[in-house]
């Protein structure tokens, strides 16, 4: 009988203890992906042949994370030029010393839920977690 | 009792593997990232030319430029602030250090090698170039791990012509 109350009291503690770190690798992987995707599209897009990040390379960027099990809706580029200018356009790159600054962000969803279990406070589904980074456009015409 | 005892020993046991395997990760990423940035700064560096050389032929870095273009790039790419502490939202807590900065410009017998012995770090260079190496100290979440401080280094050379002169020597 007491052993049947210590399991039932520890039994919320437990599921959280089993389940929680793989919950925190999946948001883990997460970041790294954003990270990694930002780095691969800054690297091409601001090398000498580009000078931009168009929607066929979103495009291809959203295909890669999809196949990390993201959901390609959720996922939301944000492009811009440290100048203000387009950088979107190929038929308008940036020039060489001009930044392509992107950011590129994904809900939260449900990763945290299970801390409720033991009663720390869980961020909204819809908060995003954000990779972000500039590099200078390396672009002559 | 006694499995209580052990219920609990196993919950700390695990609870503090789950914390260091969180920490050694995060820290990775950090370390992956302050690389990157530092990549991207003196990259940024790298292109910043002396208009005034470049009007005689020479392909040469405009140093001041060079040097305010990186600490630019660095504080975007790593979210600080102008004295190089963190600013919110960003992963960092600590401030970051520039340990080494140089620019290795037209004048040096190219293939020209540089050398921090205090940092290791040794890289031979063709072209003109910019140098720089900072400290990142990673945050812990948990005191599960010794405390790091990375030395992010990194080199980026001028693009431009294979075949421009890039030693007053030899001009």
């Amino acid at each position: 009988m007491k052993q049947i109350l210590v399991f039932v009291l520890f039994a919320a503690m437990l599921c959280w203890m089993m389940f929680s770190p793989i919950y925190k690798h999946v948001f883990i992987v997460r970041e790294a992906l954003l990270q990694k995707e930002v780095d691969y599209l800054l690297e091409t897009g601001a090398s000498g042949s580009r000078g931009y990040i168009d929607d066929a390379m979103v495009e291809a960027s959203r295909s890669r994370l999809e196949q990390a099990g993201m959901s390609r809706d959720q996922i939301r580029y944000d492009i811009s030029a440290s100048d203000g200018g387009v950088a979107t356009s190929s038929a308008r790159p940036l020039l060489r010393g001009t930044g392509l600054i992107l950011t590129i962000s994904y809900p939260y969803e449900r990763l945290f839920q299970i801390d409720s279990l033991i009663g720390i406070a869980v961020p909204d589904p819809e908060e995003r977690m954000a990779a972000s980074g500039i590099k200078m456009s390396e672009y002559v015409p | 009792m006694s499995k209580l005892l052990l219920i609990l020993l196993m919950l700390t046991v695990w609870a503090s593997a789950h914390a260091l395997q969180i920490d050694e990760e995060r820290s990775i990423r950090t370390l992956f990232e302050s690389k990157h940035s530092v990549s991207r700064a003196v990259h940024a560096a790298a292109q910043q030319l002396n208009k005034e050389d470049l009007a005689e032929g020479r392909f040469t870095i405009n140093e001041e430029a060079a040097y305010a273009t990186a600490m630019e790039y660095l504080r975007l790419n790593l979210l600080l602030d102008a004295s190089g502490h963190p600013l919110p939202g960003s992963r960092l807590r600590q401030r970051v250090v520039l340990e080494d900065w140089a620019v290795i410009n037209a004048g040096q017998p190219f293939p020209f090698t540089y050398r921090n012995s205090r940092y290791d770090y040794e890289v031979t260079l063709d072209r003109p170039a910019v140098v720089m190496i900072i400290a990142v100290s990673y945050p812990r979440l948990f005191s599960m791990m010794e405390p790091i401080v990375w030395h992010v280094k990194g080199t980026a050379e001028l693009t431009g012509p294979m075949n421009a002169v890039y030693s007053s020597h030899s001009s």
